[in-house]
């Protein structure tokens, strides 16, 4: 278990942060006493460490110098502040990488895998990339493939970020705009009219999973996934 | 010379009625000699031309400063003065000139620490959002979608503050590099997917692969951001259009935005620029600050760009930068 030390302030934010690593089956520390960082680094020996800019007395980059002192483990920053020059203070200061709040889980999450498998050299499943199942159907993230007992399917990009979504809120409503949100990328941009499409494309593949009417379209709302083959089994 | 003149006609003027009225009593008492009298004319007027020629002579350097306009404020202290009048005078701007200068410094002072505050205020305030941010992320329900979208709102009113304020130090916040032009409109384009799919109006691109632009990216996305919220808000029709274009004509670069959107009164066209003008659409539309085009143009400005603007009632509006 990969151990996270948390130093910052605003307590909301942390307890956020910890809940959703833990879901992650991340260890984590966050500091309440701000004098004493060190010691609590060192007592808490983490893999990693997410670090604010703007803390209590002594800042971010200060920190970040002291802990260089004791530990080459990779050091995310966390802060709100955008300037290009406060990302260049946080990689000289021994930063490994940057993030701006707001963030995204998603963003933290990949990033601190990133950061642990480069450190550490763990490029065995890190938990963000463990399949999803849902009564039986298995949808593999990293080779874009869903498969339902002995059958397996090949989706594309985009289909596999669609069955995710309807998956990962199984039997719950999600809203067009939702999915439209999800599948968004710096490389396709989806109208209305192409998700109707990609709809379409992904109940045909269902079915040649042998999965009828399972992905059912709730009028003026979106679309939801009802798990039509676990009764079957 | 002029002013100088001026300033000693009653001088002159009394001493001409007191030659009549000298020359008069003589008159009067008999004394007669023209050729005398003109002599003694001739020879206080020498006198008189004497005093003045001296007076200006002292006084010259004086005179030609206060007939010439002042370039700056500080622009006098390096005049020596040459007789008791202008020193006095020179006294008196001098310690004006300080009462102002502290003065001055004084708001200039309160200014920055202002804007300081407003920076940290700001950056204070992206704490919550973040933790708002997070709350809600992984809920689909339509009150967590109002929320981002109100959260959205926002990041962009303060992200606009945070750039007012930094826009009178500039130049310390700049870091010009060469950048992938596709690539900046595509990420200034994902970051605002909500607004996109919320304002039901999509993005389509038609771009020239591999131009490359010479730029600040954080501050040409704060105006590409500017002008993506400003094309979706005032596109009204469903499924409309967002297009970006980019080419090389001249040796310039040029990024054109075209929106279908309800475009801009031609009354209103020739304003559009300026500082907290909202004009027609923004008094139609709720949220207009005037800031959002003005920031966009003075930001390109210093950036060496140019952005213009092109619009017809109705049908749509172009904007282009060139590079």
């Amino acid at each position: 278990m990969f151990k996270i030390f948390i130093v910052e302030d605003d307590p909301g934010l942390v307890k956020l942060l910890e809940a959703y690593l833990h879901k992650f089956d991340y260890d984590t520390f966050a500091v309440t006493d701000f004098d004493s960082i060190k010691i609590q680094f060192q007592q808490f020996a983490p893999h990693l460490v997410l670090l604010d800019v703007n803390l209590p007395k002594y800042d971010g980059y200060y920190w970040c110098r002291q802990i260089r002192n004791l530990s080459t483990c990779p050091i995310l920053f966390l802060s709100a502040r955008d300037g290009k020059m406060d990302q260049v203070m946080a990689l000289e200061n021994g930063a490994d990488d940057y993030i701006t709040k707001p963030f995204d889980y998603d963003i933290v999450l990949a990033k601190i895998n990133s950061q642990l498998r480069r450190a550490y050299g763990t490029y065995a499943a890190a938990p963000a990339d463990r399949p999803v199942d849902v009564y039986g159907l298995h949808l593999d993230r990293e080779r874009f493939c869903l498969r339902l007992d002995e059958t397996k399917i090949e989706l594309s990009h985009t289909e596999m970020k669609i069955m995710d979504e309807l998956m990962m809120k199984v039997e719950q409503v999600v809203s067009r705009d939702r999915l439209l949100e999800k599948i968004w990328d710096d490389q396709v941009f989806v109208d209305d009219n192409t998700l109707n499409v990609y709809i379409t494309r992904v109940r045909k593949k269902l079915s040649t999973l042998g999965i009828e009417d399972a992905l059912q379209t709730v009028r003026g709302q979106g679309y939801r996934l009802v798990p039509s083959w676990g009764e079957r089994r | 010379m002029k002013l100088f003149l001026r300033e000693q006609r009653p001088v002159i003027m009394i001493y001409f009625v007191q030659l009549i009225v000298v020359t008069f009593v003589y008159w009067l008492d008999g004394y007669r000699n023209v050729a005398v009298s003109l002599y003694a004319v001739l020879l206080s007027s020498c006198l008189l031309t004497g005093y003045l020629v001296f007076r200006y002579m002292t006084h010259r350097s004086f005179y030609r400063r206060l007939e010439q306009p002042v370039a700056s404020i500080g622009d006098f202290t390096d005049v020596k003065p040459e007789s008791p009048l202008s020193e006095a005078l020179h006294r008196l701007l001098k310690l004006q000139y300080r009462h102002y200068l502290s003065e001055l410094n004084e708001h200039t002072e309160k200014i920055e620490s202002h804007i300081q505050f407003i920076n940290q205020w700001v950056h204070q305030m992206k704490t919550p959002i973040s933790v708002i941010h997070l709350m809600i992320q992984q809920e689909s329900d339509p009150r967590s979608m109002a929320i981002a979208d109100e959260l959205d709102r926002l990041r962009k009113g303060l992200d606009m503050v945070l750039y007012t304020a930094r826009l009178d130090l500039f130049e310390h916040d700049l870091y010009v590099e060469t950048l992938a032009l596709e690539k900046v409109v595509r990420r200034a384009t994902s970051t605002q997917k909500r607004l996109f799919i919320r304002g039901k109006v999509f993005p389509v691109l038609h771009m020239e692969q591999q131009l490359s632009i010479v730029s600040d990216e954080k501050w040409l996305d704060f105006v590409l951001t500017q002008l993506i919220s400003n094309a979706v808000r005032y596109t009204t029709k469903e499924n409309g259009k967002l297009y970006f274009r980019a080419n090389q004509e001249g040796g310039r670069t040029i990024l054109e935005i075209e929106d279908e959107g309800i475009g801009i009164p031609g009354s209103d066209l020739p304003r559009v620029f300026d500082a907290y003008f909202t004009g027609e659409n923004g008094r139609k539309f709720q949220e207009s600050t005037g800031m959002g085009m003005y920031l966009a143009k003075e930001i390109c400005h210093k950036l060496g760009h140019e952005i213009e603007l092109e619009s017809i009632e109705g049908k749509g509006t172009v904007v282009r930068i060139l590079f």
